[in-house]
């Protein structure tokens, strides 16, 4: 099917990245229309693809659900830098491209000579990006962390939970979702800047700091104020707190928030308590309040407290699992959720467009099987041969 | 100075609370001129939520000044014809207007994207709504707490045992990095096709997007995850491990076999780690309750940064959890440079968290402290839209203008404000113990 213009046409990306946060960049970039070249290892590919979820939990190279959904409308090769040749192959590459992606331990790349002093030798005015856990300096340059790791040195771990068991992260791997994000803007940012002026650059993205940015400014409340926060469980204003058929969620930033919680709850009297009366009452006994809205809720649906809550322009919502999220009205409604087709996966059902341009509209497209555009890349667009690519198969190095 | 990346990109930035200003302290961080307008009939919630009630209040909001930095900051009373004449005069010099109001607003003010699209061809309109512009539900009222409960990420967050939790904010500034995202895209488009356009950005999607694994799992296997507290989906063991002190802990998380060794010869093999139900990955997981309590029996004797350094040097992702105190001492983070003092009227001199982007041509730095409340009114006035003093002048006798919030009616001594806002926040542990 011919693909409508895009926002990002004619943009050039060769894409070494693996996991989460570099792959989710490049699929930022290639779900809006550049085109994203992803270089995998010869055999086994980004070990995303060894990762589940798996359909039946059977693991397989070409259905890891994760992988499928990082790396939408991507090409794939294979390539194997740490062989000379492969390494030349990729130097070739990169004189045409805007942009290298990566996101492999600060050593891996100068390891490989591929530092970006060197590729700018080749290619003057590129734009690389380095993704890495701690960024390119430092002295926790080499060390490992995985997103667990993230939450808790950036200081937000520290305060969520409940006070008497181990500070809790949130979701899965969001540090890396968020570094990733921060990745594409900083590598459409230098290729603006390059099409504007000719000068290329290396942008450094520590995961540590990017995800450190996720928080409401808390240093500077501790800067400012001199105190930090405990974990508190339900932190008022807001909570979660289980109905019939569920969760639903709440946020009462202001008093006309909270008198509107009291007339959904059709308990007037509660407005009219002066230990209720300010948000700082409220905070100290929100314990005694989440008693009172729990009882509520005990008899209640979840969409009908959404509703009806919002009737009266109270930020009550509900908090779906996956399949409610899948089928609420909303998102059917504006078609958030989508059916890709894949040779080996089959047709699932994929998280869309995280923004809808109307202009340039974001389009579905799959993940690429591993080495599949091989023959594309190497033969229409380097000019080898496919005898030369047998020989490569057999050398290792695709 | 050298340049930076945005040089040139002006912004009018109408965007509220945190996710909005969010997206565009990023691009005023890449070197966007960012006009945020706000008005002293409705100060900038965020003013609100983060800062104290007391006379000045309004400028004592952390999360209000680290989201607004770089930005120009000018006030205008919208629902005045006047104002609204002034913010088209500012479209017709602006490249991006940026907003997140409830979809009604823009449109009410007549301010709708193909509104300005007359006045300026060219701009590029990013309108992030909790819920997006369409949809059944589009003038639903969310805040950011809202949009990471109807995310689908609480649901499969929280202790095992327990029930859905959240961090609360972490929607509101992932939006905002979206946001960031999609003006980016829009203006690569822009600059090969000189063509604008509007971005209609829900922050629920945006959010929900960084669901990849639990909506995958359940789109494949119709499998809605658990809540697996700091554990790992398939490697084990990964947890939080208590250290020596009160409240000191340290992550742990080991991805293959080959770690595993490692750690447990960095331990010094106690005999347990020999046992058979350790033996692989899939063991691990099924006795991580038996392992947990074993792997802290040797961290609980050591300090959270000794234990890093063991475990670092046999290669193993082992690092404590900071408070926000010890996160602004951290090495790496201080040899990185990573926050910047800046000086700021009302809250003098404090450090705030730089930009994670270290860009090596085009550095970029917090070149000026978040505006306080209408601070650049008379220069933007003057400077862009060259009005004269006197002008200016009626302009803040109408009202349209100003520098002082209307209503503001807290009166509290800051002291005291600050020792009953930090009881709160740090007796938390007793009074939720005491339920």
């Amino acid at each position: 099917m011919a693909k409508r213009e895009q926002a990002l046409l004619g943009m050039t990306v060769l894409d070494l990245t693996h996991h989460i946060a570099g792959p989710y960049c490049t699929k930022m970039l290639a779900d809006f229309g550049a085109e994203v070249i992803k270089i995998e290892r010869p055999g086994s590919g980004d070990p995303a693809r060894s990762m589940g979820p798996f359909p039946k939990d059977e693991p397989h190279n070409e259905k890891s659900g994760l992988f499928l959904y990082l790396n939408t409308n991507k090409k794939s090769i294979t390539l194997n830098l740490k062989s000379a040749t492969g390494a030349g192959i990729f130097k070739n590459m990169v004189e045409k491209a805007d942009a290298v992606v990566e996101n492999f331990s600060p050593r891996v790349m100068p390891g490989l000579g591929l530092d970006y002093k060197t590729l700018k030798e080749i290619n003057p005015d590129l734009v690389m990006t380095s993704i890495a856990s701690f960024g390119q300096t430092g002295p926790y340059r080499d060390y490992k962390a995985a997103d667990l790791n993230i939450w808790g040195l950036s200081g937000i771990q520290y305060e969520l939970g409940e006070p008497d068991r181990p500070p809790l992260r949130i979701g899965n791997n969001v540090s890396e979702y968020v570094a990733g994000l921060y990745g594409a803007l900083s590598t459409l940012s230098a290729v603006y800047y390059r099409y504007e002026t000719g000068v290329g650059q290396h942008v450094d993205i520590s995961i540590l700091e990017a995800f450190h940015t996720m928080q409401p400014s808390m240093t500077v409340v501790y800067s400012y104020a001199g105190f930090i926060r405990k974990r508190a469980g339900i932190r008022f204003p807001w909570g979660i707190l289980p109905c019939k058929d569920g969760y639903v969620g709440f946020y009462l930033p202001t008093q006309v928030h909270w008198e509107s919680l009291c007339a959904l709850m059709e308990m007037p009297e509660l407005r009219e308590k002066p230990e209720y009366e300010t948000p700082m009452s409220r905070e100290e006994r929100r314990e005694e309040i989440a008693a009172i809205i729990v009882s509520w809720l005990k008899d209640k649906l979840m969409d009908d407290v959404f509703h009806a809550a919002q009737e009266l322009r109270l930020p009550l919502t509900i908090v779906p699992n996956p399949e409610q999220l899948t089928t609420t009205a909303q998102h059917k409604a504006r078609k958030y959720f989508t059916k890709i087709n894949h040779p080996a996966a089959g047709r699932l059902t994929y998280p869309g467009a995280p923004f809808k341009m109307t202009g340039t509209p974001w389009q579905a497209g799959r993940a690429p099987l591993l080495g599949e555009h091989n023959d594309e890349i190497y033969c229409e667009r380097l000019g080898y041969s496919k005898d030369d690519l047998v020989k490569l198969r057999e050398e290792g190095v695709i | 100075m050298s340049e930076l990346p945005l040089k040139g990109v002006r912004i009018i930035d109408a965007c509220i609370y945190w996710a909005g200003p969010m997206a565009t302290m990023l691009l005023a961080d890449l070197g966007a001129e960012v006009i945020k307008v706000e008005s002293i009939q409705r100060l900038d919630h965020l003013r609100l939520l983060g800062g104290w009630p007391t006379p000045d209040g309004y400028e004592w909001s952390a999360v209000f000044n680290g989201a607004n930095r770089n930005k120009y900051g000018i006030t205008l009373n919208m629902n005045n014809p006047k104002g609204r004449d002034i913010f088209k005069e500012l479209v017709k010099l602006g490249d991006i207007v940026t907003e997140n109001f409830s979809p009604r607003v823009m449109e009410n003010w007549g301010l709708s994207y193909k509104e300005l699209k007359k006045i300026n061809s060219r701009i590029i309109m990013l309108s992030m709504p909790g819920f997006g512009t369409t949809g059944p539900w589009r003038n639903y009222v969310t805040f950011g707490p809202n949009v990471e409960m109807v995310s689908g990420m609480p649901i499969v967050s929280g202790y095992p045992d327990g029930t859905p939790m959240m961090t609360g904010y972490v929607a509101d500034p992932a939006a905002g990095l979206m946001g960031a995202v999609a003006v980016m895209t829009a203006l690569q488009h822009r600059h090969r096709t000189g063509k604008g356009q509007r971005i209609d950005l829900s922050q629920i999607e945006a959010f929900t997007s960084f669901m990849g694994a639990p909506m995958m799992d359940y789109s494949m296997n119709k499998r809605i995850q658990k809540r697996k507290g700091n554990r790992h989906s398939s490697l084990a063991p990964q947890g939080t491990y208590r250290c020596k002190g009160d409240d000191e802990w340290v992550n742990i998380t080991i991805s293959s076999d080959e770690e595993w060794q490692r750690f447990c010869e960095a331990m010094g093999n106690p005999p347990w780690t020999q046992w058979h139900r350790f033996a692989d990955a899939l063991s691990r997981y099924e006795n991580h309750n038996e392992m947990d309590r074993l792997i802290e029996e040797w961290t609980s004797q050591r300090d959270k940064h000794e234990v890093m350094q063991i475990l670092q040097k046999a290669g193993v992702a082992a690092t404590p959890i900071l408070n926000y105190g010890e996160v602004l001492s951290d090495p790496q983070i201080v040899e990185r440079g990573f926050f910047e003092t800046v000086t700021r009227p009302v809250t003098g001199t404090h450090p705030y968290p730089g930009t994670p982007m270290k860009f090596a041509e085009t550095p970029l730095s917090i070149r000026k402290a978040a505006p306080t409340l209408g601070e650049d009114n008379e220069y933007i006035l003057t400077k862009l839209l060259k009005m004269s003093k006197q002008e200016i002048e009626q302009l803040a006798r109408e009202e349209i203008i100003g520098t002082k919030p209307q209503g503001w009616a807290f009166a509290m001594d800051a002291d005291e404000a600050i020792s009953r806002i930090k009881d709160i926040h740090t007796k938390a542990e007793d009074s939720s113990k005491s339920s």
